[in-house]
């Protein structure tokens, strides 16, 4: 039946709306590709089925995609009267249960996602009903929270095959209001003053295109859709198409009769066949209603409309080659002038748009041009559809106002990492975009500041990357792709590219010097201006982008040969082995312990960690974090092996025998000498190395005796100083001299120093505590948590009591609340963020908790409290409430109006701790702002040529083996320097042992080690983590997976063999 | 149409007509820009990117050989970055397929070797990739050796467009482009071919040569084409 005016228009809104709202209920299911390939089709099948066998008087249709794509396959339920529900994570054995409630007039709750009561569908709207206040509504859930829902106005709402409700939501009355308007310039009036620009990601006004090509005189004029999404990653475009076909072919229509257009074609990929699908039927059922073809709505205007698939390749989404594609010749641009909009498709005027910039169309003549442009920004009109796609816990398709920040779609729309790991940073725009730091990400998107940034919007897609993602991989991979999908046609592109792979392949696989990337560096720009087309012009920007804010990588696989993130293959040994700050290789003394040669895995272990015990209790293991064992069940526990490697040597004569190994593996003495200030990890890490290369070091220590932190602020019960003295027999052992009650700057002068020995290392630590700026800081009852446990680790004896208040969240804030527990305290801590941002280890923190420690979250301290005697009683807190995103991805705490005060005897503040930088200025070394040492970043080494510095001196307060790791690198740097040679492979000897992947993971269920009892805690500073046994730890070894095997071939009976090196 | 306009240079004031090129205004007023794969007589392909100029006020660089003068124009033909990137795409060129020239029928006579000595190409900084493709010497006359090959489709231009025989085109994409005649046929048993030569004559390089030409002996003119084309009045 052929529409021929408003009335029939009309009519046809209300059977519409009858489809929709009246007449018993409805269920929805979600049937993009996307739903169907979570098993939307089978979900659908089932609930038919299931309404089938019940009798049923409901109505099922297919409708699009509601872009939540983590909680697919969605459907929606209708029940006259009440909110239309969005049931989420629907599978095939929910359809009873959906049927039944249904059948009794509830909303199947357990399943539902968010309820909408009204919908705005900017071209029309419609109210569903109230109820079921319990289901959050949909823009409470934190996905759509702040989405504005312009182009996916009706996606997952209506069936998109059904050109009857498409018309119930208000379509096909734009193009009935642009008819009414006086004349087609005021159509194009509106378009302009919608600012509007391409949302294919050039970003160009798109009433400029429109009024030029309006403006062009020829018998012929032709429109394109640009739908030939090609981006890895993106894909609103397919399910725009699938969801709501008819709003691409009214904004066309619309646009047609604007410009006088008479035909329209839409370029869309082969790969999408669905959209094909949907896409004829919607022209077919607009055919039949007279809304394509000749007479429209019974004017005189006549729009012809054609679908032509693509055949994938991603340079025909340029547009002249997309013209070339249309005409039938091979997809490759040609130069402009002339351009389309004079001489395009068959040589006449032409106006090409992105699929988005076209379903805009609808709602700007709708609700006309300027209200459209009060969304945004000024210059970044409207909304913007994103993909929302990598390492983000609700991936999906995200539509939000252009201008918004990026951190609040990634943190709060995509609500950050499923994981837990760091982000690291976003790709927008896909193999033309660029990598968008995470320091970056307060950004708002919009086409300017993006590309300020170095990245575009281009189509949309926004890929989330974290600290598994190698930067120089992820710039490798992009340039692969631009390299294979460039035509080939000018030189820039075709060789340019073609070398700039070569180069990105070279420092993947660790073959790269320093001059590649300056080569890199020179053909970025020419390739970026002599190109011939926008493939070729944005290619260079994933690298250009990752060469700016990610640099130290690609040095890192230059210089170092590793690969942080362990992407890069030929540049670490296993994720563990990689994520381990002292490079401890762990596959090897897990295996070498599973071939029972526990004195060379004793050996391995020391010479890649000289504090094995004591590491094996304390390290924030990183390693775990990495492990693959991860994916299959929970990661191995290396460091309770290692622990339990070290242990067993200390426990028999096996230490005799690896300290004669470790004797053997010395470097003959090359008579330098090597000064380390400071006994901390990061100095007696310095000085077992620099030992172990043939140096004769002697180490300074301030205190009595040595260890650092490590004897001072680590409690006993975590740490026992037993161990302690036995690693540090160790470093005597081998040669390591020890000189005590050396303090730098007062008695002992850097410049005598450094004219006595070769080298100088510092690593004197950071035992300035950090001020909390409040009042009654002073106070006597108040502690700085580090001067707290050196105390008590000296004392053993209470000297805090009562009711104790913990301020912070850190290492130390744990400690100190466990060590006051232990004199007797009742303790709270009280941290001013939630307890999931503590960085604290996770296990620490449920220690103190099972060992009675109260915990105050959202709680800043704002003074103490004090009585006329001077004596504490309290501590008064200030109520937080977490605000805006900061750079690493937490909520920022903001202070309320709102104020309590815990009673309390004595206050630990433990909030941080930073260097003492006055001896380090008396000597004349650099300093940072943050009252750290500045150093050289790949050698240690300060502004004074021989004095080198690591540990927290340099980082701030940091971890255990991030400390030792800096002792290492300048050990292994001040070794190159004073013989110029490269010794520390040779140190650190090569073992050799079975390298066969098990064919299954082994090991059963990870152990973890036996514990004390609480009961036999308190009051105890007795170790509580006991450690394994060798069953367990041998049972441990064997859950390991081997990813260090990167090879391995089957014999001719099938069996696995080592591969022959 | 032709109306008559002035611009600008390389800070010489030219007067020229409005549906001249930048390239076709600079060379009439002996302004050098370096080209490739233009060829008088042939439409632009704009491939090359050798004839890149700046334009005062354009934040990109032009295809001369494509755009229009216009009044006012501010051209520069010659700039460090142009000529920086110039040598890059010349290098990258040479290093692309196998341009040795003491063994080349075209020494002394080729366009590439002409412009790397006028560009001041004098190393080539990229790895040579030394492809090994089968030269093709079943035509009767002629010899196509692709490792000569610059992907100028100049030839594929002079066949389609002057001789109307479509012999030539580009097979695959990217680094994999390659120039085939007919369905990458032998060219000898093209039944398209015509066997004028003129290809031979776009060629700007060793890649298509007369067969019985030995080093630096093939000599070559492609001036005719022009004028072939504007008799046919095609091409423009």
């Amino acid at each position: 039946m052929k529409i021929r005016d408003f009335d029939a228009l009309n009519d046809i809104r209300e059977t519409g709306l009858n489809k929709l709202l009246r007449g018993g209920p409805r269920i929805g299911v979600g049937m993009g590709t996307c739903g169907i390939g979570n098993g939307a089709q089978d979900v659908y099948e089932a609930i038919k089925t299931a309404m089938d066998t019940k009798g049923v008087e409901a109505r099922i249709v297919p409708v699009g995609c509601f872009g939540y794509c983590a909680a697919e396959p969605l459907v929606n339920v209708y029940i006259p009267g009440g909110p239309l529900v969005i049931l989420a994570h629907v599978i095939p054995d929910d359809a009873p249960y959906i049927v039944e409630e249904i059948v009794a007039g509830r909303i199947p709750v357990r399943k539902a996602l968010c309820r909408i009561d009204a919908w705005d569908h900017l071209t029309g709207h419609v109210t569903y009903g109230h109820g079921f206040q319990e289901i959050p509504h949909w823009d409470e859930i934190p996905f759509f929270r702040g989405q504005k829902k312009i182009v996916l106005r009706n996606c997952g709402l209506i069936n998109p095959e059904d050109i009857e409700e498409y018309i119930a939501v208000g379509g096909y009355f734009a193009l009935c209001n642009a008819f009414q308007k006086p004349s087609r310039d005021e159509v194009i009036d509106e378009v302009q003053k919608s600012k509007l620009r391409g949302r294919g990601g050039a970003g160009y006004p798109a009433g400029m295109k429109w009024a030029l090509l309006q403006k062009a005189v020829a018998d012929r004029k032709y429109i394109i859709c640009n739908a030939d999404e090609g981006d890895p990653g993106a894909y609103m475009n397919r399910n725009e198409i699938e969801s709501d076909p008819h709003m691409l072919l009214e904004g066309m229509l619309i646009g047609a009769y604007a410009t006088g257009a008479a035909e329209g074609i839409v370029y869309l990929r082969a790969e999408y066949p669905l959209a094909v699908e949907r896409l004829e039927k919607a022209a077919a059922a607009a055919r039949e209603a007279g809304l394509l073809g000749s007479d429209i709505l019974g004017t005189p205007f006549a729009f012809d409309f054609r679908l032509v698939e693509g055949a994938g390749a991603f340079v025909c989404g340029e547009e002249t080659a997309m013209i070339a594609s249309l005409e039938g010749r091979a997809g490759r641009p040609r130069p402009r002038p002339p351009f389309p909009a004079e001489s395009g498709l068959w040589g006449k005027p032409t106006n090409i748009n992105n699929v988005e910039t076209w379903c805009n169309i609808p709602v700007i003549i709708a609700c006309g041009g300027s209200s459209f442009a009060e969304i945004g920004t000024s210059n970044s009109t409207g909304t913007k559809v994103f993909s929302l796609v990598g390492k983000i816990k609700n991936t999906g398709l995200v539509e939000m106002p252009l201008g918004s920040a990026l951190k609040d779609i990634v943190y709060g729309i995509g609500e950050g990492s499923p994981t837990g790991k760091r982000i690291k940073a976003v790709q927008t725009g896909g193999p033309s975009g660029g990598c968008i730091p995470a320091m970056h990400f307060d950004t708002p998107v919009d086409y300017e500041s993006l590309g300020t940034l170095g990245a575009i919007m281009g189509s949309g897609g926004m890929v989330v990357m974290d600290e598994d993602n190698c930067m120089v991989d992820v710039a490798r991979y992009f340039l692969e792709f631009t390299h294979s999908e460039s035509c080939g046609k000018c030189v820039p592109c075709r060789m340019g590219l073609d070398e700039s792979v070569r180069l990105l392949e070279k420092i993947c696989n660790g073959d790269a010097e320093a001059s590649d990337v300056e080569k890199l560096e020179e053909l970025m720009p020419m390739i970026r201006s002599m190109s011939l087309c926008g493939l070729g012009q944005t290619a260079p920007n994933p690298v250009v982008t990752t060469l700016r804010y990610f640099r130290d990588e690609y040095e890192e696989h230059i210089r170092t040969r590793r690969c942080r993130a362990g992407v890069c293959e030929k540049l670490y040994m296993s994720p563990c082995e990689n994520s381990c700050p002292l490079n401890m290789r762990i596959p090897a003394y897990l295996q070498l312990l599973k071939e029972d040669r526990i004195e060379e895995a004793a050996e391995i272990v020391w010479l890649d960690n000289p504090l094995p015990a004591s590491t094996g209790r304390i390290c924030q293991h990183p390693c775990e974090n990495r492990c693959r064992r991860a994916d299959e069940d929970a990661p191995v526990n290396m460091r309770e092996v290692h622990r339990y490697i070290a242990d067993s040597a200390f426990a028999g004569d096996l230490i005799v025998r690896v300290r004669e190994r470790l004797l053997e593996n010395k470097i003959p003495p090359t008579g330098r000498r090597a000064a380390v200030v400071g006994s901390g990890p990061a100095g007696l890490t310095a000085a077992f190395y620099l030992t172990m290369l043939g140096h004769d070091v002697t180490v300074f220590e301030e205190r009595e005796e040595a260890g650092g932190m490590l004897r001072y602020a680590l409690p006993e019960y975590r740490l026992p100083k037993r161990i302690l003295n036995e690693e540090i027999g160790v470093l005597e052992h081998i040669g390591v001299r020890f000189m005590y009650r050396q303090s730098l700057g007062a008695g002992l002068a850097l410049d005598s120093l450094t004219g006595e020995y070769d080298a100088v290392f510092l690593a004197t630590g950071t035992w300035n505590e950090t001020q909390g700026g409040i009042t009654g800081e002073n106070a006597p009852d108040v502690w700085h948590a580090i001067a707290f446990l050196e105390q008590v680790a000296r004392s053993h004896r209470p000297v805090i009591g009562g009711n104790v208040v913990v301020i912070g969240g850190g290492n130390a804030a744990i400690d100190s609340a466990r060590t006051a527990m232990r004199v007797g305290a009742k303790v709270t801590v009280a941290y001013r963020r939630e307890r999931s941002d503590m960085p604290a280890i996770t296990e620490e923190i449920e220690a103190a908790e099972m060992e009675g420690a109260e915990f105050v979250f959202l709680a800043s301290p704002q003074r103490v409290v004090i009585n006329e005697k001077g004596r504490v009683t309290g501590i008064e807190l200030r109520r937080t409430r977490l605000g805006d995103f900061d750079a690493s991805g937490r909520r920022t705490p903001v202070s309320t109006a709102e104020f309590f005060t815990l009673p309390c005897d004595a206050v630990i503040m433990a909030v941080g701790e930073k260097p003492d930088p006055d001896p380090l200025r008396q000597a004349g070394i650099h300093v940072r702002d943050n009252q750290t040492a500045a150093v050289h970043p790949n050698t240690g080494e300060t502004n004074l040529r021989g004095v080198y510095a690591g540990g927290d001196l340099v980082s701030g307060a940091s971890n255990v083996s991030s400390a030792m790791a800096t002792g290492k690198a300048a050990a292994h740097a001040i070794d190159r320097s004073l013989t110029g040679k490269d010794n520390m492979d040779l140190v650190l000897k090569t073992f050799s042992f079975r390298n066969i992947v098990p064919a299954e993971p082994e090991g059963g269920d990870r152990n973890v080690s036996p514990v004390l009892g609480v009961g036999e805690r308190r009051d105890s500073f007795d170790e509580v983590v006991l450690g394994f046994d060798a069953e367990t730890a041998l049972q441990e070894s064997r859950r390991c997976l081997r990813c260090d095997v990167k090879e391995q071939c089957a014999d001719r009976e099938g069996a696995l063999k080592e591969p022959v090196s | 149409m032709n109306e008559q306009l002035r611009l600008t240079i390389d800070d010489r004031e030219i007067t020229a007509q409005a549906n001249q090129t930048i390239l076709e205004v600079a060379r009439e007023n002996e302004i050098p820009i370096p080209t490739l794969c233009f060829l008088e007589g042939l439409s632009g392909a704009g491939s090359c990117r050798l004839c890149l100029v700046e334009v005062r006020g354009v934040p990109r660089f032009l295809s001369s050989c494509v755009t229009r003068v216009s009044e006012g124009m501010n051209v520069t033909t010659d700039s460090p970055k142009l000529a920086s990137y110039r040598r890059m795409i010349l290098e990258l060129l040479l290093a692309e397929r196998n341009h040795i020239c003491a063994f080349c029928v075209s020494s002394g006579n080729c366009e590439l070797q002409d412009l790397a000595q006028e560009l001041g190409v004098t190393h080539v900084n990229y790895p040579y990739r030394f492809p090994s493709y089968d030269v093709d010497a079943s035509h009767e006359r002629f010899v196509y050796d692709p490792n000569r090959c610059v992907m100028c489709t100049r030839c594929a231009r002079a066949c389609g467009e002057v001789e109307g025989a479509h012999t030539w085109d580009v097979m695959g994409r990217g680094v994999h482009s390659f120039m085939i005649t007919d369905l990458n046929q032998a060219w000898g048993d093209s039944s398209t071919c015509t066997s004028c030569g003129k290809c031979v004559q776009a060629c700007p390089t060793g890649a298509l040569a007369e067969k019985g030409r030995s080093t630096g002996e093939m000599k070559r003119s492609a001036g005719f084409l022009s004028k072939l084309s504007s008799m046919r009045n095609c091409g423009r």
